[in-house]
């Protein structure tokens, strides 16, 4: 009997977990492999990350890419909307409201541009002979916090874009020689502009919002395309967009590289008996610094591990170097301080004189 | 019971507004023109963009012709507007009316310029594309002269030269060969009808948030 009611009640329980396994629906910080408390930030950078990892077009053997992409985008619609993501927070994806779901389309091309992805080909091994619009070329001032940390920067888009509309229009216009008989064996070969009827189109301007990831490590002069968001062609295709980064130069540090240098002005006295501080990094978080000796001018410390992230490997750091300099006192001594100056380091006169440009 | 259900009520009452708010700050940043962004100008009187390109005046100067263009798709209409040198404007913050910018020419890298030189066809002042890589001299200043706050992208504004006083304006002549179909930019000394401009086509740039604290930077504005 005992065992009938256990089995009776393991099913229960197997029905109820299938039930609320189902209703909960998908669990979108999971498929975002983010945090319940990430920040928009964390969200739209993982979503990047995994949609170029997921997309279809680069998993073709993967029978199931295109329900985790199609995941991944819903993932990503909720959680970056504010008031979706508190209402998917209490009550799981059946408590969202049936409201205007954007195509992942949408969300795809809004990190990378449109007409998809060209996945390890360049976009100019496609058919040379469609004619192409102008890429545009935006300059991106970014500064060190931001290639420290990372960031994204939302455009908006404003662009012609061509629409149909009524009647027809002369296209492809090309040259062409044409054979006309004068008379009699007597031929002429004159050039004719020929052309083809396409159907009409106008230019609309439309917007869309774009998202620019500034990532960790990121170096001057890097580019992130967005295809086909230059300017549009009338016969064929438009140009693309390209984000150059362009890093700034910043007040405390200065990059070569993965490294980041620096500069302290200690007094004389630190330098003599040491001195303990706290260098505040690009981040806000504090480089701890302790010397116990004599600090020469020009010294130089170094820091592993507090450089800049590497772009290939985040994982990876450079290293921040210190570089001291000392600062003399500025007022003149008496004559009681030299002598109590002069008893206390107890250094003999050196004066030693060599060419110091030829490293004698 | 009571309790439970006045502080439910306070709580979506303060949950609404912080959402409020928050949208209501997002919905004025798109409407501003903001620093770094890359657009294209149209003067709204005669329906030109704002245009530059690897053409020489062929008097005055000599210097790169400015030009007004009619059509819509051409990448040589972009301009990049920055703050002045040494003073830079933070990327994405909006533009107070009043506040002086340069125009820097996407495709060449020269800022938009005027100097003591006449005009060609109108003998205005004229307008010319000076510099490298987007660093000319003191006369690629202009403020943006508009009623209110900031500019704001459905705004017709003017842009008067900082050091000539003259105002950026298109009056309707237009060249012959080789740039045939083309207008003529230039300044005038007063504001009118052929000075208004208004941002179109191009890529504006939102302010982003400070990652994780203060930039180190200063922000003149």
């Amino acid at each position: 009997m005992a065992t009938k009611g256990m089995k009776l009640y393991s099913v229960c329980c197997l029905l109820l977990w299938v039930i609320t396994a189902v209703f909960a629906g998908r669990d979108f910080y999971k498929i975002l492999g983010v945090s319940k408390s990430a920040s928009i930030r964390d969200i739209k950078k993982a979503y990047r990350k995994l949609a170029l990892q997921l997309h279809p077009d680069r998993n073709q053997d993967d029978p199931k890419a295109q329900d985790k992409f199609a995941d991944l985008g819903a993932a990503y619609e909720v959680l970056s909307d504010e008031e979706k993501r508190k209402q998917y927070d209490a009550y799981g994806e059946d408590g969202l409201k049936e409201g205007h779901h954007s195509s992942h389309n949408d969300i795809f091309s809004s990190f990378f541009g449109d007409f998809g992805f060209m996945f390890g080909g360049n976009r100019q091994q496609q058919d040379r002979n469609i004619p192409r619009g102008n890429d545009i070329v935006l300059d991106l001032e970014v500064t060190l916090e931001e290639v420290y940390a990372g960031n994204f920067v939302e455009v908006v888009r404003n662009k012609p874009v061509a629409k149909e509309a009524p009647g027809k229009r002369k296209c492809n216009c090309r040259p062409e020689m044409r054979t006309t008989q004068l008379g009699p064996g007597r031929f002429q070969m004159t050039q004719e502009m020929v052309c083809d009827e396409c159907p009409n189109v106008k230019l609309v301007n439309e917007e869309r919002t774009l998202e620019v990831e500034i990532e960790q490590g990121v170096r001057d002069e890097m580019e992130y395309p967005f295809i086909g968001e230059g300017e549009p062609h009338i016969d064929g295709e438009p140009g693309d967009l390209r984000f150059r980064i362009k890093v700034l130069k910043h007040r405390v540090f200065e990059r070569r590289g993965d490294d980041l240098y620096t500069n302290v002005t200690i007094s004389l006295v630190e330098a003599l008996v040491g001195f303990e501080m706290d260098i505040i990094h690009l981040d806000g978080h504090k480089v701890h610094i302790v010397r116990d000796k004599v600090t020469k001018p020009g010294a130089r410390m170094w820091k592993k591990g507090e450089g800049l992230p590497n772009f290939d490997n985040i994982n990876i750091r450079g290293s921040l170097i210190i570089t001291f300099d000392v600062e003399f006192p500025q007022t003149q001594m008496d004559e009681k301080q030299k002598n109590g100056i002069r008893n206390l380091l107890k250094q003999g006169s050196i004066q030693k004189v060599y060419n110091g440009l030829q490293g004698y | 019971m009571k309790m439970e259900s006045s502080y439910a009520v306070l709580l979506k009452l303060l949950v609404f507004f912080v959402l409020w708010s928050h949208f209501e700050g997002r919905e004025t940043e798109y409407k501003d023109v903001t620093c770094g962004s890359l657009v294209k100008l149209m003067n709204t009187r005669h329906s030109v963009r704002l245009h530059s390109h690897d053409v020489k005046y062929g008097s005055g100067s000599g210097q790169q012709s400015v030009t007004g263009v009619e059509n819509a798709d051409d990448g040589n209409s972009y301009w990049q507007i920055r703050g002045k040198a040494n003073h830079p404007c933070q990327r994405g913050t909006a533009i107070k009316c009043g506040q002086p910018i340069r125009f820097t020419h996407m495709k060449t890298g020269r800022n938009l310029h005027t100097h003591h030189f006449s005009s060609p066809l109108s003998n205005n002042q004229e307008v010319s594309a000076f510099g490298e890589n987007g660093e000319g001299d003191d006369l690629d200043v202009w403020t943006v002269q508009c009623d209110g706050v900031h500019w704001e992208r459905n705004d017709a504004v003017r842009f008067k030269h900082v050091g000539t006083n003259v105002f950026l304006s298109v009056t309707g002549e237009q060249y012959g060969p080789p740039i045939r179909g083309q207008w003529e930019v230039h300044g005038m000394t007063s504001p009118n009808q052929h000075n208004w401009w208004q941002v179109m086509e191009g890529v504006f740039i939102q302010p982003s948030q400070d990652p994780l604290h203060q930039s180190a930077h200063h922000t003149e504005l």
